[in-house]
């Protein structure tokens, strides 16, 4: 099954970076690499997320962070 | 800007989205149909030997199609097979719901469910665990009402009322008239949480059939009041007593008073037409007090005595009388479940809350002592608004409305 | 310029409304409920001051540049590398953000109603309309709120009034129980929500009306506060201390609607405002990340980025959170020092340093001349 997802991720991320480098002007080549780099790093968390759902989260990074103020509501 | 940026693109991207769902199509996770649905309309919780619990479900049998005759229901044919019961058994609602949907072949819908009948067994032992479900079950509505019964909750389910739909119906309609309590999920779990945090719940009762008719066809309907200590059952008071529960209360909707006036025989009977009514909470010298303060207006509906009810006089001295039978009524009410059952089901508590909030903080804990000897006046002011349209002289004769 | 379409002062007042509203409204009234009690109609006026300050900071930023958003002016305040360091904060910060908003839209969705759908289709489904708009520029996204918004707040009036009889004016009371405290302490997590109006500081360069922008900003935080403070009224008057354990005190509200009988199971209206009002709020997030990230790499055009930013918004709102009661939690306990921080702190600090750079060139005008 997380085969499946990983295949439908990869498709879909390829459809989305295709679909959308034709579009951006030849001589725009900043904006290509920045399409690209956006698309790997989603298809990478996506990955992530496919096969250790429980990999901490930005949010537990933020509550780490901001856990001594966070207490004061508690 | 880039011209390509347009319809055409706008179109692609909408189809790369088609074909990218596709994959996604694998079935529709909450899909729900009328004909794949059993609506419950009423839910009934009994006791069983075992320690378990009973679910009865009092299921509607939508009749689809045009084939049948739709809104038209032979004579006497309300609640022919349009209504089924069925029970399950379980430690919980949730599991005995799960076992209840192994014996039916719809999926159980509760959003229609307006009606849950408590049975007296459970409700002595607590029913806060059940009424956590109908709160948390994102399908029910809190609206739905709770009553409490002497007899099998099954049995009051299935019966078949002659002149609603069905028995939730019947028991939803005389609860929205307001004669005795209405208490919603909503209403009882706010009381839960309140600071006495004592409830109270409707008493139903299976109203005797006709002689001759068939046993079933009858309705249940509201008397009286179970009082609960937190969420347990501690004793009912009657029909009477729930009025004065209901002054206390301020929920006096509808109500009819008879008195005798002095030296008559007869009575003059008066119909509420509007009541309210407040709870003064006062601490004098330690003393804890509260005063009632009610407010009514009652037309005359009919006169039974000989007395000239159009005389402002005499009117007054109704008042007077009226007056003084709503404080007997109260009080009896206080003796019962004040004294004796110790229940805070009048709002005593949050009245003081409300009123002296540092006094309270500090006597918080003792409120269990405090509670029965909380000292309660009564100032009525009840008016009589109209004599009806009788307005003359009375049809009574003298001789007969002269107490002998 | 990245963004050529103009708004008027009145679509980003009405933009901003579900953008704080949105989420705001389903759990305030429970997250305030609990430390405020019975004062929590007071929390939201107390917050809403970090509301009015935010709009007054974006706006005096906005007449020192007036043509820039936030990722370009705070690289001429800071330098280039620290300013590129606040935008990557932004940047970021937004990303978790949206995240959080996209899990909570796809929470109250599958918690109420579709129990079986997997929320990352509940999600998706969401992100796809919204990448539509956000793809048609600021002037679709503010159309699109002139002609949402005023009927999600008429109707939200509706169902107070609809509640009307329901209501119990005893529960105000012991007001100012505890004194001030509570209520203060309730207001700590609105005024996250209210930090949220940084958001207008990047609308303010597009708009058409550049003199009324303060006053349409004002009057948005005031409408906002409004709202809300209806909300806890409604909530606190309808449930008493029931508020706090409940978990969508308003949604419940709606279904306990009953007007003679017919007039009853309302929620399906509470949910179409639900949703429309989420489309905006996320609309409007998700436009202001890919236009930030636009003009913090400086591309040419934004709508390249649309799609694959998207596609880590879904991301983000599932890895926001394990579950409701982790996100909740997060929510009323280190998410508002967080949120205020970034979206409070960083503008106040810019603005400052903004001035003082100002006096220093004037000082030096003066030297010279």
């Amino acid at each position: 099954m997380k085969m499946v997802y990983l295949l439908g991720t990869t498709l879909l991320v390829l459809l989305m970076v295709l679909s959308q480098l034709e579009k951006i002007n030849k001589n725009q080549k900043k904006d290509k690499v920045v399409l690209i780099v956006f698309s790997v790093f989603g298809w990478l968390i996506a990955i992530l997320l496919i096969f250790f759902p429980d990999v901490p989260g930005p949010s537990e990074l933020i509550d780490v962070l901001y856990k001594p103020l966070g207490k004061l509501l508690e | 800007m880039n011209p390509d940026y347009g319809q055409a693109n706008l179109r692609k991207i909408f189809f790369l989205f088609l074909i990218v769902f596709v994959t996604l199509l694998t079935g529709c996770w909450d899909r729900k149909e009328v004909n794949d649905l059993a609506l419950i309309r009423g839910a009934g919780i009994d006791k069983k030997q075992n320690g378990k619990m009973e679910l009865t479900v009092l299921l509607y049998i939508p009749k689809g199609g045009s084939s049948s005759e739709q809104g038209m229901e032979g004579p006497g044919g309300g609640g022919t097979m349009q209504t089924l019961i069925r029970s399950a058994q379980g430690n919980t609602i949730a599991e005995a719901m799960s076992i209840l949907q192994e014996k039916l072949p719809r999926k159980i819908f509760w959003g229609h469910c307006e009606v849950f009948i408590f049975n007296e067994a459970i409700a002595k032992e607590g029913i806060a665990e059940d009424v956590d479900f109908f709160i948390r079950m994102p399908e029910l509505r809190e609206r739905s009402q709770l009553f409490i019964s002497k007899e099998r909750a099954r049995k009051i389910l299935s019966l078949l009322p002659p002149l609603e739909r069905d028995l939730a119906e019947v028991v939803r309609e005389l609860g929205e008239e307001k004669i005795g309590m209405t208490v919603t999920t909503k209403d009882f779990a706010e009381m839960l949480v309140s600071e006495a945090g004592d409830t109270a719940i409707p008493w139903i009762k299976i109203l005797p059939p006709i002689e001759g008719q068939e046993e079933k066809r009858t309705i249940a309907y509201i008397t009286g009041t179970a009082i609960f200590k937190r969420d347990k059952m501690v004793g009912k008071i009657d029909d009477s007593l729930t009025r004065g529960l209901l002054w206390l209360r301020d929920e006096v909707r509808y109500s009819t008073i008879s008195v005798t006036p002095k030296g008559k025989k007869g009575f003059v009977s008066m119909k509420l037409l509007r009541a309210n009514s407040k709870i003064v909470p006062k601490i004098r010298n330690g003393k804890w007090e509260v005063v009632l303060k009610a407010e009514a207006d009652d037309d005359i509906m009919q006169n039974t005595t000989d007395i000239d009810v159009t005389n402002p006089k005499v009117v007054k001295a109704l008042e007077q009388q009226l007056n003084s039978q709503l404080a007997n009524r109260v009080n009896e009410t206080l003796k019962e479940v004040q004294k004796d059952m110790k229940a805070d089901v009048f709002g005593f508590a949050d009245a003081f809350h409300r009123e002296y909030p540092e006094v309270w903080k500090k006597e918080k804990h003792r409120w269990n002592e405090i509670f029965p000897n909380v000292k309660v006046t009564i100032a009525s002011k009840i008016k009589i608004q109209r004599q009806g349209m009788q307005s003359g002289h009375p049809l009574i004769s003298s001789e007969k409305g002269q107490a002998e | 310029m990245l963004e050529r379409g103009k708004i008027s002062a009145l679509q980003m007042a009405f933009m901003m409304n579900p953008t704080i509203l949105a989420t705001g409204l389903l759990l305030v009234p429970a997250i305030t409920a609990k430390t405020a009690k019975q004062d929590l109609w007071l929390s939201p006026i107390w917050a809403s001051f970090i509301g009015f300050m935010i709009v007054f900071v974006a706006y005096r930023l906005h007449k020192l540049y007036p043509k820039e958003t936030m990722f370009e002016y705070s690289e001429q305040i800071l330098g280039k590398i620290p300013g590129k360091m606040v935008g990557a904060i932004f940047v970021f910060y937004y990303f978790h953000v949206t995240g959080i908003i996209v899990r909570e839209y796809g929470e109250f969705i599958s918690g109420t109603f579709l129990h079986q759908t997997p929320m990352v289709v509940v999600f998706s489904t969401m992100i796809i309309v919204s990448a539509m708009a956000v793809y048609g520029g600021l002037e679709v996204i503010g159309r699109c709120s002139e002609m949402i918004v005023p009927v999600l707040l008429v109707l939200y009036l509706v169902i107070f009034v609809m509640l009307l009889k329901d209501l119990d004016t005893k529960n105000f009371f012991p007001m100012l129980e505890n004194g001030l405290g509570p209520s203060l302490k309730g207001s700590v997590v609105l005024q996250s929500w209210f930090s949220e109006f940084i958001l207008v500081s990047f609308f303010f360069p597009y708009l058409r009306d550049h003199d009324k922008g303060m006053k349409w900003g004002m009057i948005s935080v005031f409408s906002v506060m409004f709202y809300m403070v209806l909300t806890n009224v409604m909530a606190l008057l309808l449930f008493g201390k029931l508020t706090a354990s409940l978990t969508y005190p308003v949604m419940v509200a709606a279904r306990y609607i009953s007007i003679a009988e017919f007039l009853a199971h309302l929620e399906s209206i509470v949910i179409a405002l639900w949703v429309a009002g989420t489309f905006i709020k996320i609309t409007v997030f998700y436009y202001v990340l890919v236009l930030g990230i636009a003009q913090w790499l400086k591309l040419s055009d934004f709508r390249s980025i649309v799609l694959p930013i998207g596609f880590l918004l879904v991301l983000f709102g599932v890895w926001s959170a394990p579950n409701l009661q982790v996100l909740s939690h997060f929510l009323s306990t280190s998410a508002p020092f967080y949120l205020l921080s970034i979206q409070a702190g960083i503008p106040v600090i810019l603005l400052i340093i903004a001035w003082i750079k100002k006096k220093r060139q004037q000082m030096k005008g003066k030297l010279i001349g």
